[in-house]
């Protein structure tokens, strides 16, 4: 995949997770919202945070940190809401943000990822950024979550 | 009533309505039918016939209990929904099934006029624990499904490691009630 640099469409969504700074291909994401309530409930499923409602939509608000950055992200208000291929199906997920979200273009380079969810690297005024592959980091973040869990019943 | 998970609440809904019962356990608010509740009750005015199942097949059931000639397996809430151990205050006797659940507190009775399916994100045991979710008071709540609180499999592990055992506990009150 590579961003043409002449195009004036952003290619690339840039967003905080945790201290780490990423991107996405601009295709997966829909909009990002500010929601004042998430809602949880008990469930058995890694990464998932609960849900939040937006314009009587019920989105699953879906961590990538333990993916991004090896651990849980922060609770915020900020969420990028993402189109995810799940069970054959696509559905939409609200991915919790810290900091701002930008629209970028510019030229993705290959990159040498040993996990392989890295599409690509994006230099942007010289700061090197990951571009990420949505449902990979997923399920390294699922990996990374139950190695998390089963660190701390070790220990405990 | 179910509806796709991203359908819209739209107003002026003229789908069926359906009455619903608001429960907690520890610092979580639930839904259930009301239609699926035979009884509620508090723990202290239970009454009826207790008997405990030593070394039960499942952590959640610990007892059977035997009301108006029926018998319930007793499932612990927090157990089933995997939370920190709670102080249940109320029974519900759920209809149609053998089960009685713990919870702590029964808030009220409301309408609840949408159900969404559960996210596909959504991919543990809450399939089985949930029928969707809805919104009551602009709060997103999960709807328990009655029949989630033992499933099929786990209905029969327990009559396997207790056989008769709920036919039996409905037997004893047969013979105490006068001819």
């Amino acid at each position: 995949m590579t961003a043409d640099n002449t195009s004036l469409v952003p290619a690339f969504v840039a967003l905080q997770i945790g201290t780490r700074r990423i991107a996405l291909p601009r295709a997966r994401v829909a909009e990002l919202i500010v929601s004042p309530l998430q809602y949880t409930f008990p469930h058995t499923t890694p990464l998932i945070m609960g849900v939040v409602m937006r314009r009587g939509r019920i989105f699953p608000v879906l961590d990538l940190g333990p993916g991004v950055s090896g651990e849980p992200s922060r609770s915020t208000r900020s969420f990028l809401i993402v189109e995810r291929r799940i069970a054959d199906v696509d559905e939409k997920c609200a991915i919790p943000i810290q900091g701002q979200c930008e629209l970028v273009t510019g030229n993705m380079i290959a990159a040498e990822d040993r996990d392989g969810h890295v599409l690509g690297i994006l230099n942007l005024n010289g700061e090197r950024i990951e571009v990420v592959d949505l449902d990979k980091t997923i399920a390294l973040g699922t990996a990374n979550s139950a190695a998390l869990i089963s660190s701390a019943e070790a220990s405990s | 009533m179910t509806q796709p998970a991203h359908s819209s609440l739209a107003p002026g809904d003229t789908r069926p309505r359906e009455q619903v019962v608001v429960f907690s356990i520890g610092e979580y608010s639930f839904v259930i039918s009301a239609s699926s509740i035979q009884e509620i009750r508090s723990t202290d005015s239970l009454g009826g016939n207790i008997v405990d199942l030593e070394g039960s097949a499942l952590r959640k059931v610990r007892h059977i209990v035997e009301r108006d000639s029926r018998s319930y397996y007793v499932v612990s809430g927090y157990e089933h929904f995997r939370l920190a151990p709670s102080r249940p205050a109320s029974v519900m006797i759920l209809r149609g099934v053998p089960v009685a659940v713990l919870v702590d507190r029964i808030e009220e009775m409301a309408e609840m006029r949408v159900l969404v399916g559960l996210p596909h994100s959504f991919r543990g045991e809450e399939r089985l624990w949930y029928r969707g979710l809805t919104v009551l008071g602009h709060k997103v709540l999960p709807v328990a499904d009655p029949r989630g609180f033992l499933s099929t499999e786990e209905l029969r592990r327990l009559e396997e490691e207790n056989p008769g055992l709920l036919q039996a506990t409905g037997a004893m009150r047969r013979e105490r009630q006068p001819v």
